[in-house]
């Protein structure tokens, strides 16, 4: 289920951080045309809850998804610029949606974060090319810091 | 240990040399052989046999004589067991010499002790023996001489007891003696013991008649001439004797043959008897040289064969004999049953080797110890275990300084109480080699009497050092694995914790820092600002929640339910406290009931209570010194399904009143090192439904026990399952 978009968000620190909105490919999504998309992947609901509205106050536009495979069956697969994935979900985990993008040739940056501080699991993300990884619970300028580095790569 | 090294050095300066080192049986083998000279042979048995028949009362005389003859050595005789210096008696304690000719003849009447000469020796290990020089280690010797440069002894036996040795010596190196001498001296040993019967039943006939002279009259008499010698030896039935012709007939025989291969009288008066009959198929061949040998030299070579009886079985025998002078063509031969001996050859190979090799196999030694006289045998595989050279004399003292110093007490209130007890016993100790390793062993010792009503222990000894070093190993490995099997689930649990605490936490900061950046904003964006706080306060008290149920979780009294083997549990324990009970000189007995149901519980609290028992009781003892540590711990079945388990000491005991207190005081006094307190026990015990109490016993000491629920498969659920649940349902909260 995509969550409605937010129109209040202004593209402040998108800009502040050096993208321009004409990175964005979809010509469909009315704000995405304004802001940047960044897809949200985590099966807690806090998470789900509170992050979009930091990730809006840095300028970009958000999208929540509860699993992997609803993530897999929408359009933001194509869209986002950068997604925040949580590694451990029932279902499809976090590495093995990094694995299955790979496959179809999407090469969109991956913030990954974690609760559990399994360090194999980590190297093995990063090494795969996962942007950052951020462990629970992380401060917003670590977030946006993760961020730049991504879109950065990108 | 000064003092040991000062016994020691007192027992080297004895001049007794060991026994070792005055043997030289194995030589025999090694030895060129001289070829053996059957001529030589068949006349002194010849002259033996009729001896037998002749002159009971100098049998002795020719018989030394033969041996002489036969190995050609300087000095040969016989020694007999006897109980008065003189008459011969299997249980008598010295040996006497009733007929030596050579260079020794006149020491004839001399003797040796039954359990310190070389006769002695030869009983002893039942077998031939080579001494050389033996007044080396028995010093009485010495005056007999000349001395004996080498001396050949066998045993010889009647009814299957040890009667005597016949025995060569050589007083130079001019010759010596070899297996050839081996080989005729064991063949004369079977004759030394008709010579024995013999002499027995002429001795039983001079007491009858009670008159000396009319009885040699009359034996004088009976034995002038051949037929007459040839009537007596048949009479007497000592062996078998057979009349017999050339071509096959058995012309006479007496009853000791008949008995032999069961037939009768009646058969033997048929004619039907034949000995070419009586010979098993595979034998004739060795008659027929026999015969050859007869035809030739009119006498034949003793040798075993096998004679068949009248029901088909066969029976081994020793035959020998002559033609008669003049007739030609008739002779007589003599034939000793030998089935006995060879069953008991046989079964004491066997036996032997099973002892020697289940030893071996076991690490099993075995010891006698004849308290009176302090007199030790040790088997061989004891001294491996001793690691002493074998054959070295054994005392109490040597035995001392191979002890481990920390059980030198113990091994002499051992000794000390031995000679009074009279029962047998059990015990653990360690030895210390040379080289400062450790060995354990065990013993089990038996208290008998022997024929004269002296004590003897009988000992076996196991080696138990890698046991238990493979038990120290198993131990040190399970405290690891349980320590592992800790810091496992203790890492499992904190990650799941931390997952648990830090998904709220996670949503507080996001929250949080949303908030502050929506605030900061110009305009501040108080109403989403306001969204996000009071997200933020409803994580928060999620994450409180999370932790009240974690503090509920492990605030819980019940301990791990599993089924406990509770002896197998407190075995293991014994087994570890060793060490610490054996130094505080306490006697542990274990009475575990066979068919005890398991418990449910921890089995390492559990053993944690079991060895806190144990070490209260074995404290409660340190200061008694008047009578045995005893501690025994028992389990039963108790009413209800449940199980008791007690530990009783001989310790101080305790005051009526202070039954309460124990549980109190002790938990802060004694709560160091490996036990942990009364009071810990205590809580251990309720927490698994059971119950600790102390009673004082009719006796000296007190009884600790404590009973709890037998093992119930319903009852189950884990802390483990608790906790999974406690997570599913954290997870499923918003």
């Amino acid at each position: 289920m995509i969550s409605a978009v937010d129109r209040r968000q202004s593209g402040t620190d998108a800009r502040r951080a050096g993208l321009h909105p004409s990175a964005v490919r979809s010509e469909d999504d009315r704000v995405a045309l304004d802001h940047p998309l960044v897809s949200i992947v985590d099966d807690d609901e806090s998470v789900r809850e509170s992050l979009p509205d930091l990730v809006r106050e840095f300028g970009f536009a958000a999208q929540t998804f509860s699993s992997a495979e609803e993530f897999l069956s929408s359009r933001c697969v194509d869209e986002s610029i950068c997604l925040i994935v949580d590694i451990a979900m029932p279902g499809m985990s976090g590495p093995e949606l990094q694995l299955e993008l790979g496959r179809r040739g999407q090469s969109t940056p991956i913030i990954f974060i974690t609760g559990r501080n399994d360090e194999a699991i980590c190297v093995r993300v990063l090494k795969r090319g996962a942007a950052a990884l951020l462990l629970k619970p992380f401060s917003d300028s670590a977030l946006l810091a993760a961020i730049k580095t991504a879109l950065q790569a990108a | 240990m000064a003092e040991t090294i000062d016994d020691f050095t007192l027992d080297a300066s004895d001049p007794a040399a060991p026994l070792e080192s005055i043997l030289r049986t194995e030589e025999l083998l090694r030895r060129p052989s001289r070829p053996p000279d059957y001529e030589r042979e068949n006349r002194a048995l010849v002259k033996l046999v009729s001896a037998l028949a002749d002159s009971p009362r100098t049998i002795f005389q020719v018989l030394a004589q033969t041996i002489q003859e036969i190995t050609q050595c300087d000095s040969a005789g016989l020694s007999l067991l006897t109980r008065d210096g003189e008459t011969p008696h299997i249980d008598g304690q010295r040996f006497y010499w009733p007929a030596i000719c050579g260079m020794w003849g006149p020491h004839v009447g001399g003797g040796t002790p039954r359990d310190f000469g070389p006769c002695g020796d030869v009983l002893d290990q039942n077998r031939t023996l080579l001494f050389t020089h033996f007044e080396r280690r028995y010093p009485y010797l010495m005056p007999v001489s000349p001395a004996a440069e080498e001396c050949l002894l066998v045993p010889f036996y009647v009814d299957g007891q040890a009667v005597g040795t016949i025995w060569g010596i050589m007083h130079t190196d001019r010759r010596k003696f070899d297996a050839e001498d081996d080989r005729v001296m064991d063949s004369l040993g079977k004759f030394a013991s008709s010579a024995y019967q013999a002499w027995t039943r002429i001795e039983d006939l001079r007491i009858q008649v009670s008159e000396r002279e009319k009885a040699e009259a009359e034996v004088r008499q009976l034995a002038s001439g051949l037929e007459a010698k040839i009537r007596r030896l048949v009479e007497a039935n000592v062996v078998g004797i057979v009349m017999f012709a050339l071509e096959g007939a058995i012309i006479g025989a007496n009853d000791a043959f008949l008995q032999m291969i069961q037939y009768d009288r009646d058969d033997l008066a048929s004619g039907r008897l034949r000995w070419t009959d009586l010979t098993p198929a595979e034998w004739r061949c060795r008659d027929e040289r026999a015969l050859a040998e007869l035809q030739a030299s009119r006498t034949f070579q003793p040798f075993e064969k096998e004679l068949s009886r009248k029901d088909g079985s066969t029976v081994p025998v020793l035959l020998g004999g002559a033609l008669f002078e003049g007739t030609g063509n008739e002779g007589v031969a003599f034939i000793l049953d030998l089935s006995e001996q060879k069953r008991a050859e046989k079964a004491l190979r066997r036996s032997e080797a099973f002892l020697a090799e289940g030893q071996r196999l076991g690490q099993i030694g075995s010891y006698s110890w004849r308290v009176a006289t302090g007199e030790i045998t040790w088997s061989e595989q004891l001294y491996r275990i001793y690691d002493l050279e074998i054959g070295t004399p054994v005392t109490l003292e040597l035995i001392r300084t191979r002890v481990h110093p920390d059980d030198v007490t113990l091994y002499e209130k051992m000794i000390e109480q031995a000679p009074n007890g009279g029962k047998d016993f059990e015990w653990q100790y360690r030895l210390m080699m040379p080289d400062h390793s450790i060995k354990y062993l065990q013993a089990v010792a038996r208290a008998t009497r022997d024929r004269d009503g002296q004590l003897e222990y009988i000992a076996a000894i196991q080696d138990v050092t890698a046991r238990r070093q493979s038990e120290d190993a198993r131990d040190k490995a399970r405290s690891e694995l349980t320590h592992v099997a800790r810091m496992m689930s203790l890492g499992t649990l904190a990650a799941a914790i931390a997952h648990e605490i830090n998904q709220p936490l996670a949503g507080i900061v996001t929250n949080a820092s949303t908030c502050q950046r929506m605030l900061a904003a110009t305009p501040p964006k108080v109403d989403s600002a306001l969204e996000t706080a009071r997200r933020t306060i409803r994580d928060a008290n999620r994450a409180s929640e999370v932790i009240t149920r974690l503090r509920a979780l492990f605030n819980r009294t019940e301990t791990a339910t599993d089924p406990v083997d509770l002896n197998e549990a407190t075995r293991e324990v014994v087994a570890l406290s060793f060490s610490a009970l054996h130094r505080n000189d306490v006697i542990v007995r274990t009475e575990l009931a066979d068919d005890l149901p398991a418990v449910t519980g921890d089995r390492i609290q559990l053993q944690q209570v079991v060895l806190n028992l144990l070490r209260n009781a074995s404290e409660a003892m340190t200061t008694v010194d008047d009578r045995p540590r005893h501690l025994v711990i028992t389990t039963a079945r108790d009413d209800g399904d449940r199980v008791r388990l007690s530990v009783k000491d001989a310790g101080v005991g305790f005051e009526p009143q202070a039954a309460d207190r124990l549980f109190e005081s002790f938990y802060t006094t004694k709560n160091d090192g490996m036990g942990i307190g009364l009071s810990v026990s205590r809580s251990i015990i309720e927490s698994h439904h059971g119950h600790l109490w102390v009673e004082r016993n009719d006796g000296p000491g007190s009884t600790f026990s404590f009973s709890i629920p037998c093992w119930r498969e319903a009852g189950k659920s884990s802390s483990e399952a608790d906790l999974a649940a406690c997570m599913r349902s954290g997870m499923d909260t918003t």
